[in-house]
This record gives C-alpha cells, structure tokens and sequence, in this order.
C-alpha cells in the first residue's frame, strides 16, 4: 500500500518542483546523499503534473512560486491523481495566503527555504511516512482559517468544519512554539496523539476544501455524475 | 460632447463641434441671404457664391473628419477661400447695401475658417487668421468702426479656441506619458519580484551549504541567512496601510516583528483594529520581546501568535527562558519599581484588555493579551462591524 516505488529498496522516491535550477540541482543533492531518491525534477506546474503521474513518487518537494501556475495548482492536480502521495511544500517567500492555499489542496506540510538540509530530510521522512510537518506560522494560518469559516455564513458546502478543544489548543501550542513532545507533556498524552490531532485539523480543513470545489463543479456541470 | 475622450487625439472633439458650427452659420448665412436676395446687384451671383459656400463647407468637413489631407493645410486653403468669398462682396452687393453696412458675403460663416485654424495651430493659428479674415471684412466693407466689435469677437474666438487646443493636446500627451510610465513600472515591479525570488533563493541556497561546511564558510552562510529573512519580511510584508476609516491589519503589523529569532504566526486574513490599537498593540509586543532579548538572551527564540477570537484579538508572546519565579512580579509593583510588565499592562487596559503571565521556573514565559473589539469600539466611539 504504501510502497509505490517501482525501483525496488525502500527508500522514500523524491520529486523536487523548482523553478530555479541551482536550487533544484542543490536540494535534489543534498537528498540523495542522505539516501533518500530524488526520482524527478521539474521546473515549473504543468510539468511538476506530467512527471509525477509518470513516476508517481512518495513524496513530492513543492516550491509555490512557479511563474504563471502557481504550486496550488499543481499540488490539487497531482494529489487529485495520486492520493497516496504527499505533498511538502518548501517555498522561498513565506507568502501566507498561498501557503494555506497549498494546504488547503492536500499539501501536509510546510517548510521555508532557509531551513536547514537536515531539518529538510527530516521533513521529507516524516511526511513520507504521513506526518503533517507543521511550522508555529502554518499552525497560526490554520488556526485562523478554522475561525475565519466559523464566522462565514453558512457557505454551499455545508457547514464550516470546527476544531475540538482539544485540537484548537494542540494548535495553539504548536504556533506557540512548542514542539509535539513538549505539547504532549504538557497535555498529558504522547506525542503520537498530538501528531494525530495536528493531522485531524488539516484532514477536516482539505475535505471541507474538496466538498467546496466538488459543489462548486456539480453547480457549473463540470461533473459528468 | 462624448463622453470618452481618445486621449490620442484630444482635439478631435473640438473639430466636430467646429463642423457643426460651420454648417448651423452656412445654413443662417444662406437663408438671411435667400431672403434679401432681391437686394443684391447681382442676386445670380450671390447664389453662386452661396453655392461655392456650401461646396467648400462639404468638402472641408469631408477633410477634417477625414484628416487627410493634412488638416493644417486644409485650415490655410479655408481662410484663403473665406477670404475670397468676402472679396466677392464689392461685387454682387448694391451700393444700397454696401451704405447700408449689410453683412459681408460669407457673414458669419467666415468665423468658421478662423476656428479651424485655431484648432490646427493654437493660439497663433487662431490670431493670425483672425487677423487676417479681419482684415478682409475691413477691405471688403470699408466701415472699421462698425466691424470693431466683431473684429475683436473674432479675434477673443481665435485666441481661446487655440488655447484650448494647445492645452488639450499637452495635456493628452502628459496622459500618454503617464500611462506608459505606469505601465513600464507594472514591468518593472514584476522583473523585481523575479529577481527579489532568485536573489531569496540564492540567499537561502548560500545558508544551507555554509552551515554544511562550516568555519568561514559556516559565518558567510549565516550572513546570508539573515538577509534573506530580511529580504522575505519585507517582501511578503509590504508596508502597513492605513485605510480611509482609519483602521490597520494588526496581522500584517506583528508580521513586521518577525526575524530569524522570533516566530510571528497570523491569520492569513486581514485582522482590522482602529490604527492607534494597533500601534499600542505592536508597541507592547515589542516591549515583551525587548524583556525576552534582556532577560533570556540576545539571540534567545521567542513566539508571538496573534488569534482573531472574534468578539476581540489575542496575541500571546512566549519564550523558553529560565520563566519568572511566583510572585516577582508583583513585589517588583509594590516597590515601586515600574518594570516593563507594570507598563505593559497599563497601555493593555486603556485600550480595554488585559493582560496575564503564564509562567514557571523553567517553562519559559507566555504573556497572554486579550483586548475585546467591543472595549476597543466605545474608546474610539466607532462601531465595529464584524464582516
């Protein structure tokens, strides 16, 4: 199930979507000295699509801004197609609003440019193996998306998606800083349950984002059923 | 008048209004003529004369509109044939006529060639052909002192005419001007935000190796690191506007605040406070990480989450320095002392919130500002509306 790659071992198959070369080359190296498998580049969405439908990697490395398709775009075209791949966006501007967008089509996780290669192999295993990778200011955009819904009148996908009180404060913890070990001391569980309940706010949050999008095909007849 | 003017060509209006006139005083001109035709020595000739008027009329308004051929040379051969038709006067008007200091041949008409003049070449097209229709209705009609006042009618038409003229055709060209300048700075501003990517990218890039090798290397990596988290707040920042009802995105001002050490996390949606909260807002979170550089270290993490809770903000600002032991605070108060919580606290409550310290030995320390919008409203005396 979880093992797609063709290529045999087990090791976790790599796409890097960048649109600028020296960065793509060094991040695809920086990988694959550290024995992971950096199966495909591609410089900019609509490619970043064709490739990854041809080599269908694990995970796949996703920069935002790729010119005229943004990696939004490519991140819902990709995981539309492959739902057992996961997207990890690691993009240079921290532009808040894309970055939850990307989120908000399936990406599980989020890392600036400037962190550093191992908290990037990190990332990369951890969402590889289905963990969300979380920064505190993509915990503050979910954060204020939940809030923003909740006061939206009702919209065509029914009604906005709410957090428990407990995965409203394990989000708060985490945009406060802390990591999943320290929050799961302090709440009194492990740091697995926390994980999952990080995991749980971004599952309600992409399929309340599907509900919209499929709604928003029926009422345009974009659906043939 | 059209609505639309082609800031192209900015006088083209002008023109049509020209033609329009032109044909309303041939029409005039014609039937005060018709009408006294029995008057004129030669009223076959009047006619013809008539005929002649209205032919020039059709063919220069075909030109104008037209604009070929080129409507500065049209202007010239019009006052020329103005100038002919009044020559005509002295022989087809009786001497009747003449006493009685009837209408030149063309009258009124003749105007029309001085405007169109006026319109090709300004202010000094207008005066000199003035001048010169004037100076016909002179030759052909002998009473200067009768003709005075239409003389300087003529000459007052010409000037404002080419006035007009002048300045519709600079001010369209000052358009064009501005439009193309903003158009090349919407190029430029997007060539920027090309190179502003690369350049992060580049920075970013140099970061990551230089920690990876290390000694000198390791430094110029740091360096670089710093300036691309400067270079990304700024551009993802931009400046914090203030709108017209005096309001300003708290998110987008705390976001300010961020750097290599201090995390800012916000809502992705504008978080609009009246402009003089947000600035004591910002002014007190910044004291709180001022007291975090202080007292935990220079170069010590601290986290500030703004969450829009609705009926107000909360902003928490946390660190994970050694945390202030029970009661310090509040003996630092009671002496006196006015420590940086003692005035954090006061500029939290004039604007209605409050303020707490969740903090232990070795946790760190988490100031909690709670400011409802409600408070925030009757201290502004505005009403808030809630999207």
């Amino acid at each position: 199930m979880s093992e797609q790659s063709s290529t045999g071992g087990d090791a976790i198959t790599v796409m890097v979507v960048d649109d600028h070369p020296m960065w793509r080359e060094g991040v695809a190296r920086d990988l694959d000295e550290r024995g992971l498998k950096v199966v495909a580049t591609a410089p900019d969405a609509d490619a970043a699509v064709r490739i990854a439908l041809a080599v269908r990697p694990r995970v796949v490395l996703m920069d935002l801004n790729l010119g005229a398709r943004s990696g939004v775009h490519a991140t819902e075209a990709i995981l539309d197609k492959l739902p057992d791949t996961k997207v990890l966006v690691l993009s240079a501007s921290g532009e808040h609003a894309d970055v939850l967008q990307a989120v908000k089509a399936g990406a599980t996780g989020y890392l600036v440019k400037s962190a550093s290669v191992q908290e990037l192999i990190d990332a990369v295993r951890r969402t590889a193996e289905g963990y969300p990778v979380f920064t505190p200011g993509l915990a503050g955009l979910v954060l204020g998306e939940y809030r923003r819904l909740a006061d939206e009148p009702e919209g065509p996908a029914g009604a906005a998606p709410v957090l428990t009180e407990r995965e409203t404060d394990v989000l708060r913890l985490v945009a406060k800083g802390l990591t999943a070990k320290q929050i799961g001391e302090r709440l009194v569980v492990s740091h697995r349950t926390v994980e999952s309940h990080v995991q749980n706010t971004l599952r309600k949050l992409q399929l309340h984002n599907r509900a919209q999008l499929v709604r928003y095909a029926i009422e345009q007849g974009l659906t043939d059923e | 008048m059209p609505s639309a003017v082609d800031m192209q060509r900015p006088v083209e209006p002008l023109w049509r209004g020209m033609l329009v006139y032109r044909t309303l005083t041939l029409a005039s001109t014609a039937a005060v003529t018709v009408w006294r035709l029995d008057d004129f020595a030669s009223p076959a000739g009047a006619v013809a004369v008539l005929v002649a008027m209205a032919g020039w009329t059709l063919l220069t308004s075909i030109w104008y509109v037209g604009g070929r051929p080129d409507r500065r040379l049209v202007a010239i051969a019009d006052v020329l044939v103005t100038v002919a038709v009044m020559a005509t006067t002295p022989l087809v008007q009786s001497p009747q006529q003449l006493a009685a200091d009837a209408p030149v041949m063309g009258s009124i008409w003749t105007s029309g060639a001085v405007l169109a003049c006026a319109l090709a070449y300004g202010v000094r097209g207008g005066l000199l052909s003035a001048v010169a229709v004037a100076g016909a209705l002179v030759a052909f009609q002998a009473r200067m002192e009768t003709e005075l006042g239409d003389i300087q009618l003529m000459i007052l038409a010409g000037l404002t005419v080419g006035y007009a003229a002048t300045v519709l055709r600079r001010s369209g060209e000052r358009l064009r001007e501005a439009i193309t300048h903003e158009a090349s700075m919407a190029e430029r501003e997007r060539l920027a935000r090309e190179v502003h990517d690369g350049v992060l990218q580049v920075l970013g890039y140099v970061k990551r190796r230089g920690a990876e090798v290390g000694g000198q290397a390791g430094e110029l990596g740091r360096l670089a690191g710093e300036q691309e988290f400067a270079l990304r707040t700024l551009l993802t920042t931009g400046p914090v506007m203030t709108d017209a009802q005096g309001r300003r995105d708290l998110a987008a001002a705390l976001r300010m605040l961020s750097t290599a050490r201090i995390s800012v996390s916000t809502p992705a949606h504008k978080v609009e406070l009246p402009a003089r909260v947000v600035d004591e807002l910002v002014g007190v979170v910044g004291a709180a990480l001022a007291n975090v550089a202080l007292h935990v270290g220079p170069d010590a993490p601290a986290w500030v989450l703004l969450e829009d809770v609705g009926h107000g903000v909360e902003i928490s600002v946390r660190d994970e320095g050694p945390g202030i032991p029970a009661g310090r605070l509040e003996a630092a108060a009671s002496e006196g002392r006015l420590g940086v919580a003692k005035s954090m606290r006061g500029r939290v409550m004039d604007l209605g919130g409050t303020i707490s310290c969740d903090t232990a030995p070795g946790r760190g320390t988490d100031w909690i500002i709670r400011v409802p919008r409600a408070g925030v409203a009757r201290n502004e005396r505005t009403v808030v509306h809630r999207r």
